[in-house]
């Protein structure tokens, strides 16, 4: 399987006076295409950090990054805005919908920036796939936080990116709700999509193939779960980084 | 949706702000084409009212300044005065059609209702001449005859501000002579609709004046030969010429300071204005930067967040341009009555011009002092990366 990220070495170090913090430190990460991973670990871990960097929203102080085989160390901004536009979707734990927007404009929002608006029939499609098709219309406040949800992943989808990077998207909703968004992970994983999951809920994370779990920005293990998803019982191979 | 519906939709989320974002524009673009509109109608009706006085030339005595020619456009009096002599000498100037002699004088006239006292001009004029000179002057009742004593014309305003009709007999001067209204003349939008006038013989008699009198107001046959005949005039000795363009310039020379007043208030509110603009489009970008990150994320370049948020300062200024207009046409008489007041002199038509360059030019005024007030805000906001944008909002 060829791989969609390919992460070595990746250290981000914030300096907070003449302190240094390691937000990352040799993390290898490689994800292969249509491969479902989460990410767990505690608070202050590093994984918000890992996924800011992995979808090129940050730049690491060292180390290297492949997407699609791109090498992005030493990309312009305007190379990293299309490298983002074209292959990566983003869904944030605050959701970050625009208040004025109905969903439908909120998913057809990154259409405005990739120059593609007006595919009407593409956003239906994405509307139906979220299961918004009758909640098209309404504003965010009118939707629950499990739809508001939905439009985020529908507004990641839109571009037909290869992945998608969702940070704590369960972060501020029920049990219930989450599950539904994960099962809704699951249903764009079966249909080839690549993604990466941070999240805390450990139950939810389980779903992936592989999960990592990082602490104080170190890779401290690596859960190849694809087994249980695939055979239904409970062989993990463990590998520690 | 383009960039122009979502500016516009998130304007909307802070109504309050956006609309006094707006009525400061308003106000500010409101001055500006009010003023402009002023300036263009002021000289606009300054050349109608000097026009319809029929006269090329004025021939004052010497030593009276051009202000005080301007005055006597406008009923003013000066204490100063021609002979015959000097009308039949300028009668004499090779190239004037017509030269007739004017006395002008005020009196006091008391208010019945009011019990004020209140100016009220009278021009003694040679009838003849004076109709062809000014040949669109009709009347109510009749012209008087040159030679006919106690008669009187009186403007169309003063008429009804007076309630006179013609047969009313009115006492005048210092003896308080019975002068009979024979006339009214038919409103002709200038200074005319509000003077008494009398044959010149009675008006120099009742005020003591024979002989004397106050201007000779000149029409040349030929409008291009206006400097070479007021040259000639000049060579007489107690005559001071003043032409028609010399008295609209000392005019408009007199309202420039006025008009100068007028621009360093509009400065002050548009600089004012501006920096409202600048605070709210700030103030609006502050508050977005963890949206803008996010829009950031999923594909959106710094030039384009920078564009929506110059189209957001567009529709601002432009929405504020169009209700200033409209405010300022709706409320121009409000406008002008303010202006009148703050000139020295006012021509009596409307002094605001309204035309469609201006509107125009207005509108396209406001549109750039958006995208100037907007440049800052729209760069700050470009120039965010993704990471400090999004991470702003978990400080």
């Amino acid at each position: 399987m060829s791989e969609t990220i390919d992460a070595k070495n990746l250290t981000k170090i914030y300096r907070r006076g003449r302190e240094e913090i390691y937000a990352l430190n040799d993390v290898d990460i490689r994800v292969s295409n249509g491969e479902f991973v989460s990410i767990i670990g505690p608070y202050g871990s590093g994984k918000t950090a890992l996924l800011n960097v992995l979808g090129c929203l940050d730049t690491p102080t060292r180390g290297s990054l492949r997407l699609n085989g791109i090498e992005t160390s030493g990309l312009k901004e305007k190379d990293l805005v299309r490298l983002r536009r074209d292959n990566i979707g983003f869904v944030f734990q605050q959701f970050y919908l625009i208040p004025t927007l109905t969903a439908r404009e909120n998913i057809e929002l990154p259409l405005l920036f990739s120059r593609k608006n007006g595919n009407r029939s593409r956003i239906d499609e994405i509307l139906e796939l979220v299961d918004l098709g009758n909640r098209s219309e309404h504003l965010p406040r009118q939707l629950s936080g499990g739809e508001m949800q939905r439009v985020a992943i529908g507004r990641a989808l839109i571009n037909d990116p290869k992945i998608i990077l969702a940070d704590e998207p369960t972060g501020n909703l029920d049990s219930g709700t989450s599950k539904k968004i994960f099962d809704l992970f699951r249903e764009l994983n079966n249909h080839g999509l690549t993604l990466v999951v941070v999240t805390h809920n450990l139950e939810l994370a389980r779903q992936a193939h592989k999960m990592y779990t990082l602490r104080d920005g170190q890779i401290v293990r690596c859960e190849d779960l694809a087994c249980v998803l695939g055979r239904n019982d409970l062989k993990v191979q463990l590998e520690v980084v | 949706m383009n960039f122009l519906t979502l500016a516009a939709k998130n304007l909307l989320r802070r109504r309050g702000r956006t609309l006094l974002t707006v009525l400061g524009v308003a106000i500010a673009v409101s001055v500006l084409f009010s003023l402009m509109a002023l300036n263009s109608g002021y000289e606009k009706e300054l050349n109608k009212e000097v026009n319809s006085m029929g006269i090329h030339i004025l021939a004052v005595p010497k030593g009276c300044p051009y202000e005080a020619a301007s005055l006597i456009i406008h009923g003013g009096v000066i204490p100063k005065y021609l002979s015959d002599s000097d009308l039949k000498n300028v009668s004499l100037i090779p190239g004037i059609e017509l030269a007739t002699p004017m006395l002008m004088h005020q009196f006091m006239k008391k208010d019945e209702r009011s019990g004020k006292s209140t100016p009220h001009i009278i021009y003694g004029i040679n009838i003849e001449e004076m109709r062809t000179l000014k040949p669109w002057w009709t009347v109510e009742g009749r012209f008087f005859r040159d030679n006919e004593t106690n008669v009187m014309l009186v403007g169309r305003d003063l008429a009804d501000k007076e309630n006179l009709s013609v047969g009313q007999i009115l006492a005048v001067g210092p003896n308080k002579e019975n002068f009979t209204v024979v006339g009214i003349l038919d409103r002709t939008g200038d200074q005319d609709d509000q003077f008494h006038f009398f044959p010149l013989a009675e008006a120099q008699r009742i005020f003591s004046k024979e002989g004397k009198i106050t201007t000779i107001a000149v029409k040349v046959d030929d409008v291009s030969q206006i400097s070479q005949v007021s040259a000639e005039m000049e060579k007489i000795s107690d005559i001071q010429v003043v032409t028609m363009t010399q008295i609209m310039g000392t005019i408009m020379n007199l309202a420039g300071s006025a008009r100068s007043l007028l621009l360093t208030v509009i400065a002050i509110a548009l600089i004012i204005s501006a920096f409202g603009i600048i605070n709210t489009l700030l103030m609006s970008v502050n508050e977005r930067t963890q949206e803008f990150g996010m829009m950031k994320a999923i594909g959106a370049s710094g030039l384009d967040i920078g564009k929506m948020v110059l189209a957001e300062t567009v529709i601002i200024t432009a929405a504020g341009g169009l209700i200033g207009i409209f405010g300022s046409i709706v409320g121009s008489s409000l406008i002008e009555s303010f202006v009148k007041n703050m000139l020295p002199y006012s021509p009596r038509g409307s002094l605001i011009s309204l035309n469609p360059e201006l509107i125009i030019f207005a509108l396209v005024f406001s549109i750039m002092l958006g995208l100037v007030c907007g440049i800052y805000p729209a760069f700050k906001s470009s120039r965010l990366t993704p990471m400090e944008a999004i991470r702003s909002g978990a400080d």
